[in-house]
Order: C-alpha cells, then sequence, then structure tokens
C-alpha cells in the first residue's frame, strides 16, 4: 500500500496535466486558426498611419456605402424577424394531416444562395424576368415595357435578403416555441387570461431569449450579406462594406489594407454581439421551462397556418427554383416562354466547360475534409466547455472563440485569409487546403455548438454509471458517450456539408484559377452573362447538396434535418 | 470490522460548506441508509464514497486501501473502485439492450468468465427481467428500468453498491415493490450499501443502521429501532414523523403549556426552563367533548379542525392552543362520530408520559435526550 500510494498519485496528476495540456494545445491552435486572420487583417488596416482607414473611409461616397450596408441589415432583419416568428407560430398550429409542412421554414436554407439570387434575378428583372412579364400582362401594368419589378434596386435586394433570414430567424423561435408547454398557456387562460391575452403575456416574454438570439444572428447575417448585393446590387452600382471588401482586393490597384479597413466596423459589431450572447445566456436558466405536453396553442388547428406555410414555401423556395430551372431548359433568357424549345443542352454544355466538373470534386472534397476536421474538433471543444468546469479559463477562451465565426461575415475571413496564408510561415494560397481550414473556421461554430447541446442534454449521469461501472474515460466515451451522440453528430454533419457546398463568400476570396469551388465558377458565368449556364450551374449545385441530404438520412435516419 | 470507513471528509462548493468533517463507518454487508432533507450532504457523501466528486480533506478506505486521502493526494477514480451503483434517473444506456446494460461492468472490467457462465441472465432473473433481455430501455416501464439499473449495479458483485435514491422516481405502488426486491437481494447476496433517501419510510424499511444528516454532518447513527424509539435531537425526530411538537415551560406550579396553559405531565423533567416534547401521532388519543380522560396522562383541550378517511383509521387534525396535533383515530371506535363531526367541535387528546421525547428548547445538537424514554 505505501507503494501504491506515490503510484497512483502520479497518475492522477499526469492524467490532470495530460488534460490540461490538451486542451491548451487545441485552444491554441484555433486561436491561430480563426483569430489569426481576423487580427492581421486589423493590423494591416492600422499599417503606415492607418492609410487603409483613409483609404476607405476617405471617400466621398463612404457614407453612403455605410447607410445602405446598416439600412440592409435593419430592414431585411425586421422582415425576416416578422415572418419567422410569424411562421413559428404557423408551424405550431398545423392541423395534423398536414404536420409534415413544419419542415418547409427550414428548406430555404438547403437551397444555394447563389442560386435563389440568380433564381430572383430569373423572375424580377425588369427586362426578361419571367415574373414581369407575366405581371406586364395585366391590365393596370400593360403599358409598361419593363418592370413593374426591379429586382436590381435596393428594396428587392432587401426583400429577398430578408426571405433568406427567414429561416434562420424560425430556427431559433420555434426550438423556443417548443420549450413552451401547453400547461404554461393553460395555466394563463384558466388564471383568466384571454387568448391574446396570453400570446403578449406569456408566449412573448418567454420567446424573448430565442428572439433576442435569432435576431442577433439574423442581425449579423444581414450585415454580412454579400451574394445578393454582389448579384444584383452591381447593376445599379449598389456598395454594402462586404461588396467593398471584395472590390478593393480583385479591382486593380489591390489594396488589401483598405479592404482590411472596410472590415472593421463588422468586426467591431461582430464581436459585441458575440460577447452580449454570452452575457445574456447567464441567465437563460429563468427562461427554461418544463412541462410534459408540447407547445400547442389554444384555438384549435387551422388551415390558415398551413396555408401560410405553404404560401412561403412557394415563394422562398419553388419561384426561384422554378426560374431557375426555366432558364437552364431555354435555349436563351427571354421572357417569351415556349414549351417545345426546352432543351438538356445547356447541360451538355456544361459538363464540356472547363472547370465545372473539377469545381463540383473540390467543392465536395474540401467540404468533406473540413466536415471530417470539424467533428472531432467541435466534440473535443465540447466536452471541455460542458464537462471540464474546472478549466475556467481556458474553456471560457474558447468558448468565446469557437463562436467568434458565427459573428463575422464570412468574407471577412476570406481576405485574412487570403492576407495569411500567402505569406509564411504557411503559403497554402491556391491549394485545397486554403479552401479546406477557412471552411472549418466558418464551420467549428456549427460542430461545436450541436455537439454541445446534445452534451448538455444528455447530462452526466450517463458517463457516470459507465464510470462506476468499471469504465476508463477512454471507454466511456467510445461505448456511451459517442453512440449517444450519433443523432447530434450526422445533423451536424448534413448541415456543415450543406453549408459548405453552397459556400461562396469566403470561397470567392481565397479560390485561385486553378482551384475553383461551384459557387466561384458561377459566378464567373454570370459576370460574363452566360446566364444560361449559370441556370444550369445552380441546378447542380442544388443537385449535389440534395444528394449530400439524401445520404446523411440513409445513414441517420429521416429525423436528421429534425435537429436543425 | 468497518469495510468502509470515511473519516474527516470535507466538501464545499465555494463558500457552500456541503459536507463537514464527516466520519462514517460501514461493516462489511451491512446496508447504511443516508437519511436528510435535500441539501444535507448526503449526495455528496455518496458520489465521494464513488469517486464521481472530489473532496477536499479526508481519507476514504475500501477494506484497508485508501482510495482516497486527501494528505497523499490520492484519488482512485472511479472505474478502479469496486462499486455499483443505482441512479435516480436510472440512466440505463438508450443505445443498447438490456442485455448488454446488464453485461456492461463484466465486460469493462474484462469478467469474461462470469459472462460465459451466465451471470447476465442470472442477475437478470433476480430481478425478475429474464424475458426482457434483448429489448431497449425505452421500451420498458419505470419500474421496468429501475429493475433493470438494480441488475446493471449488482452484475459484476461489486463490493459497495451505492443507492443515489433509486425510488423517487417510481409511483407509489411501484416503489414499494422494488423496495421489496432491494431488500431481499441484500439478504441473498450480503453486498454493502450506501442508500440516499429523504423518506424515512425506505430508510426504517431497508437500512440495517441509520445515519440522518443535517448540514453536512451526521446528527444520529443508529439502528432502524434505536432511531425510532429514540431519536438524538428535536431535528431528528421531526425529520422521521415524529410531528407532534408541545413546548413546555417551567411555571410556579409546574408545566404550562406555550400557551400559558397549565398541564399535569406525571414525571420528572430536565432542569430546564422551557422544554420541547415530541410525540408520535399514532401515540396520541382522541377523546370525544365530555368523555372522562385516562388518569396519569398527558391531556389537552383541543377543537377539531379536520379528519380524512384512511381505512381502518382516520388521520385527524386539532389545535391544542397555537399547537397543531395530528393523531391516528381507530375507525371502529370515532369513525362514526367523526364522519358527522364539524371543523371546531370541542375533544380532548391525551398520551402516556413516557410517550414524549423531550428535548431543550432552542438546542439541538446533543447525544441522546436528556430523559430516556422507557
Amino acid at each position: 500500500m505505501a507503494m501504491t500510494r506515490p503510484l497512483a498519485m502520479l497518475g492522477v496528476d499526469l492524467q490532470r496535466w495530460r488534460s490540461r495540456l490538451f486542451y491548451g494545445a487545441l485552444v491554441v491552435a484555433l486561436g491561430y486558426l480563426i483569430v489569426m486572420p481576423v487580427w492581421r487583417l486589423q493590423t494591416l488596416a492600422f499599417e503606415n498611419d492607418a492609410a487603409g482607414y483613409e483609404s476607405q473611409f476617405g471617400r466621398p461616397d463612404i457614407g453612403e456605402t455605410l447607410r445602405t450596408t446598416v439600412g440592409l441589415a435593419i430592414a431585411s432583419l425586421v422582415i425576416a424577424m416578422v415572418l419567422g416568428t410569424l411562421l413559428a407560430y404557423a408551424t405550431s398550429r398545423l392541423p395534423r394531416r398536414v404536420g409534415f409542412l413544419r419542415i418547409i421554414p427550414v428548406l430555404p436554407i438547403v437551397m444555394p444562395s447563389v442560386a435563389n439570387v440568380v433564381g430572383w434575378a430569373f423572375l424580377l428583372s425588369p427586362g426578361p424576368g419571367y415574373l414581369n412579364a407575366l405581371m406586364r400582362q395585366l391590365p393596370w401594368w400593360d403599358h409598361l415595357d419593363s418592370g413593374p419589378v426591379n429586382v436590381y434596386s435596393s428594396t428587392w435586394i432587401i426583400i429577398i435578403t430578408g426571405f433568406g433570414l427567414t429561416s434562420f430567424v424560425y430556427l431559433f423561435v420555434s426550438a423556443g416555441m417548443q420549450n413552451i408547454s401547453s400547461e404554461h398557456l393553460e395555466a394563463a387562460q384558466s388564471s383568466g387570461s384571454s387568448q391574446l391575452g396570453v400570446f403578449f403575456k406569456v408566449v412573448l416574454p418567454l420567446l424573448r431569449p430565442s428572439l433576442v438570439y435569432g435576431g442577433g444572428v439574423a442581425l449579423l447575417l444581414g450585415l454580412g450579406q454579400f451574394t445578393g448585393p454582389l448579384l444584383l446590387g452591381q447593376n445599379e452600382g449598389m456598395k454594402v462594406l462586404t461588396t467593398e471588401m471584395y472590390r478593393r482586393t480583385s479591382e486593380s490597384p489591390v489594396n488589401y489594407a483598405a479592404a482590411a479597413a472596410a472590415a472593421s466596423p463588422l468586426v467591431i459589431v461582430g464581436i459585441l454581439v458575440v460577447l452580449s450572447q454570452r452575457f445574456l445566456l447567464g441567465n437563460q436558466a429563468r427562461f427554461v421551462t418544463h412541462g410534459g405536453k408540447s407547445f400547442a396553442p389554444a384555438g384549435g388547428r387551422s388551415y390558415w397556418a398551413a396555408f401560410f406555410v405553404g404560401l412561403y414555401g412557394f415563394v422562398a423556395l419553388v419561384l426561384p427554383l422554378l426560374g431557375v430551372l426555366i432558364v437552364s431548359l431555354s435555349p436563351y433568357w427571354s421572357e417569351n416562354l415556349s414549351w417545345d424549345l426546352f432543351t438538356l443542352q445547356n447541360y451538355r454544355e456544361m459538363v464540356r466547360t472547363p472547370g465545372v466538373m473539377e469545381s463540383v470534386s473540390t467543392s465536395v472534397v474540401t467540404s468533406l475534409a473540413a466536415v471530417a476536421i470539424c467533428v472531432p474538433v467541435g466534440l473535443a471543444v465540447a466536452t471541455l466547455v460542458v464537462r471540464n468546469r474546472h478549466l475556467t479559463v481556458v474553456r471560457t477562451i474558447a468558448d468565446v472563440i469557437t463562436a467568434l465565426p458565427l459573428g463575422l461575415p464570412a468574407v471577412i475571413f476570406g481576405v485574412g485569409f487570403l492576407l495569411t496564408y500567402t505569406q509564411p510561415p504557411f503559403i497554402l494560397y491556391g491549394t485545397k487546403w486554403v479552401i479546406i481550414l477557412v471552411y472549418i473556421v466558418l464551420m467549428i461554430p456549427f460542430a461545436t455548438r450541436m455537439q454541445m447541446t446534445a452534451l448538455i442534454s444528455m447530462g452526466n449521469t450517463y458517463s457516470e454509471a459507465s464510470a462506476v461501472s468499471g469504465a476508463s474515460p477512454l471507454v466511456t466515451s467510445l461505448r456511451v458517450t459517442l453512440p449517444m451522440l450519433k443523432p447530434a453528430v450526422l445533423s451536424a454533419v448534413a448541415l456543415m456539408f450543406i453549408l459548405l457546398t453552397h459556400e461562396f463568400a469566403a470561397s470567392l476570396m481565397v479560390r485561385s484559377a486553378t482551384t475553383q469551388v461551384m459557387g466561384t465558377v458561377l459566378y464567373d458565368h454570370w459576370s460574363n452573362g452566360s446566364y444560361t449556364l449559370v441556370a444550369a450551374m445552380a441546378i447542380l449545385m442544388s443537385a449535389v447538396t440534395a444528394a449530400g441530404v439524401m445520404v446523411a438520412m440513409l445513414v441517420g435516419g429521416r429525423n436528421v434535418l429534425d435537429n436543425l | 470490522m468497518a469495510s468502509f470507513r470515511i473519516s474527516g471528509l470535507s466538501k464545499s462548493y465555494g463558500s457552500n460548506v456541503i459536507v463537514d468533517d464527516l466520519d462514517l463507518e460501514i461493516d462489511e454487508g451491512e446496508f447504511l441508509v443516508l437519511l436528510g432533507p435535500s441539501g444535507c450532504g448526503k449526495t455528496t457523501t455518496l458520489r465521494c464514497l464513488a469517486g464521481l466528486e472530489t473532496p477536499e480533506a479526508g481519507r476514504i478506505e475500501f477494506k484497508g486501501q485508501a482510495v482516497y486521502d486527501s494528505s497523499a493526494r490520492l484519488n482512485v477514480p472511479a472505474h478502479k473502485r469496486s462499486i455499483g451503483m443505482v441512479f435516480q434517473s436510472y440512466a440505463l444506456w438508450p443505445n443498447m439492450t438490456v442485455r448488454r446494460n446488464i453485461a456492461y461492468p463484466l465486460k469493462v472490467r474484462k469478467m469474461k468468465d462470469a459472462i460465459a457462465a451466465g451471470r447476465v441472465e442470472e442477475t437478470a432473473e433476480m430481478v425478475h427481467c429474464g424475458h426482457l433481455l434483448d429489448r431497449y430501455p425505452s421500451q420498458l416501464s419505470g419500474g421496468q428500468q429501475q429493475r433493470i439499473a438494480l441488475a446493471r449495479g449488482l452484475s459484476a458483485r461489486p463490493d459497495l453498491v451505492l443507492f443515489d435514491e433509486p425510488l423517487s422516481n417510481l409511483d407509489a405502488r411501484l416503489r414499494d415493490q422494488v423496495r421489496t426486491e432491494i431488500h431481499r437481494l441484500h439478504e441473498s447476496l450480503g453486498f454493502g450499501a450506501v442508500f440516499v433517501t429523504h423518506d424515512q419510510s425506505e430508510a426504517f424499511a431497508l437500512g440495517d443502521k441509520l445515519a440522518i444528516m443535517r448540514a453536512g454532518t451526521i446528527e444520529q447513527l443508529g439502528t432502524p429501532d434505536d432511531v425510532y424509539n429514540n431519536p438524538a435531537t428535536d431535528y431528528v425526530a421531526d425529520f422521521i414523523g415524529m410531528s407532534n411538537r408541545l413546548e413546555l415551560r417551567r411555571s410556579a406550579t409546574g408545566w404550562q403549556t406555550g400557551d400559558g396553559v397549565d398541564v399535569l405531565v406525571h414525571r420528572d423533567l430536565p432542569d430546564a426552563e422551557a422544554v420541547v416534547a415530541r410525540i408520535w401521532p399514532e401515540d396520541v388519543q382522541l377523546h370525544r367533548g365530555n368523555e372522562p380522560l385516562p388518569p396519569h396522562a398527558v391531556a389537552l383541550s383541543a377543537s377539531l379542525l379536520s379528519s380524512e378517511f384512511g381505512g381502518r383509521h382516520y388521520d385527524v387534525t386539532v389545535a391544542a392552543g397555537s399547537e397543531e396535533f395530528r393523531l391516528r383515530a381507530d375507525a371502529a371506535t370515532h369513525g362514526s362520530w367523526l364522519r358527522s363531526s364539524t371543523a371546531g367541535e370541542p375533544v380532548a387528546i391525551s398520551f402516556r408520559p413516557d410517550q414524549m421525547q423531550v428535548y431543550p428548547l432552542g438546542e439541538v445538537a446533543v447525544d441522546r435526550p436528556l430523559v430516556a424514554a422507557s
């Protein structure tokens, strides 16, 4: 016994230090990957007496650019908040027979944003837009030669952006609504509240954290909006900070410092929002509601709800997809549709076009590689944050760092990576690795948060039961924790694969002539005006995503998407 | 011989002391119950024994070997202690069948021979769940799940089995069944056990020894019989269900209740100005209006508050001055008039003087009652 004591003591200390070392190294690596590019960008903006700031913020039209950025973000946020909350309420009131419609508000996330944006251009472009042409048949617009809608105007860019953000708001609000048990509502009603009173005095206050959180995320996404303003806004010279960053790095004379300076306001707002969400999350316990019965608002089930959800699905998903599909099957894009001219010629041409098929394989390979790295890293971070409360400093840093990419627009990471990996110590520009790395950074928040949620809801008891059964920590994670996390991991994999095969903003910065992904190739053809090819590519991108989701469902069961 | 020994155990969260310099011994094959209200440190003590919680100070020995010793900086992790544990929430792994759940402790401890010898099936049979081996936990009822959890805790035949309020998620009838099963299994397998609960009837039914805890320390340690008949303090008496409390103050002529009503106690009480008496509800007699009272009994006049039918008895609450008394009235004797009685009806209550447990007023932590009941 005298012998075993020091030995055992050594073992305990060794184990403690091993875990400290492991998590320390993990945080340093993540810090380098995530913080370094942003840091490089900001130091560059301050170089030479802040010449970057002078060049960017000394411009006469900078006020206009800032106003457009903020206006786009706020106006699209308002649209998204209203629509997202209404959709969440409507899906909770769906008649049982059409309960499957619940999935519809999430589906627009599955459609690539570039495909969505070009779809709307095909529909609502003032001249040959199909919907515009249709509307010009109506008596009160039959005198027009173009319009009545101009998709290239800021109003319509805002509306389309707001539609895109609606799904994100919906995700947060509907999750919050599911946490309200119907007993809370019944308690309020039996205490004498009217239905309207219940909604305003009980439902909305309990939804406050979801609304604040979802609103925060949507605001950041709106501020960092890139695809819409770039693809649609160029016609009328619309400028926001993100498109400015792209312009400064892609048009000569290239001025990285100015691009970096343009990123600063977004970085500041992003960090503020991430930190304040962390701060607000502190006392979330009083919003946690428990109850056996799930949320079911009084007043019965409504077919109006089904109609509303269906209408949203039609407008947000079916219409743009239809626009893309029609153009992809037409010999050229014009307002006159003729069914008998439909042809698969565009697809044949797409396959022959150099670079297209390579871009598909590059997209798939880089996405899969990034996902494969993100899952274990995310699990390690989630374990650190949820299960190692004694490592206070390390876990707080890890928690904030991994939330950061959610707060900053992808464009910023794109420029930051371009800057960081075109110079020593790691020159990766032109390889797939720089794309994989930036993809990892973009996805780390999802990989971490989703597994964190799963770990928290799993609780400690299952692993404790394993430990007292005699299983070491390693055996416990292999035989108990990982198998139980499988559904959450598969959902995270599906979501990350969807988002990455769509990725456009960051890819556009770090791509090179030889290493392109689907979104960037599509953009090049859009800039060249090869619209029929663009349409075929948009369909191809959607098909690749759909195939990925299908595989995830085959492996993980049909409810993979339910966990989103 | 003490098989498991805890000495000087302390644990706190921040400034909140949960376990305070606790000493405890569990003999081989002994069933020890830790009883106390929530927050008294009973679960933390259990988790320190399991190795799921790291204490700040003290020493824990399993069969003469230290598994935790703060002075030697020794802490054997949970998976290297020979224990089994049954959780309140069952904690059956939902991704494994019942068979794999029960086999798990054997597998991870590399006890292949026991698996080959049919230990899994045998243990499942012991809890009457042999027919459920190929089901998943989600396909089982709460009672079945807790039986399987019990089987899992026992399958490796650990030296010590730890129970963390295992019955509190079950409904009343199942609770009694599973309780009986735990008792039977302990008698036949003879494992050492520590059982945490806040339910005194569970404690009395299962324990060879009871430790009543309060604020991180042990208030009384004794056999169920000992604790029932001689609760060490007012706190213990209250917690185990001796709910009737009567304050007595010395007056010029004898003793008065807290309300200043003279009362004959018919026995010597400690040399104090004021004391607290505790009486079991079962020991209190109910007397209707003008009925003669038994001689040499402590008697108080009271008024009826409520009576609830309980089969062979009525649970009656009366008010004697500002004190409320609960008592059990025999249905055969009192049923007819209680049924038609109304609240406020004048009654009297009485109990034998030796049925009072007497404690000094305001003081609590003493080893024994000042006057033992005869």
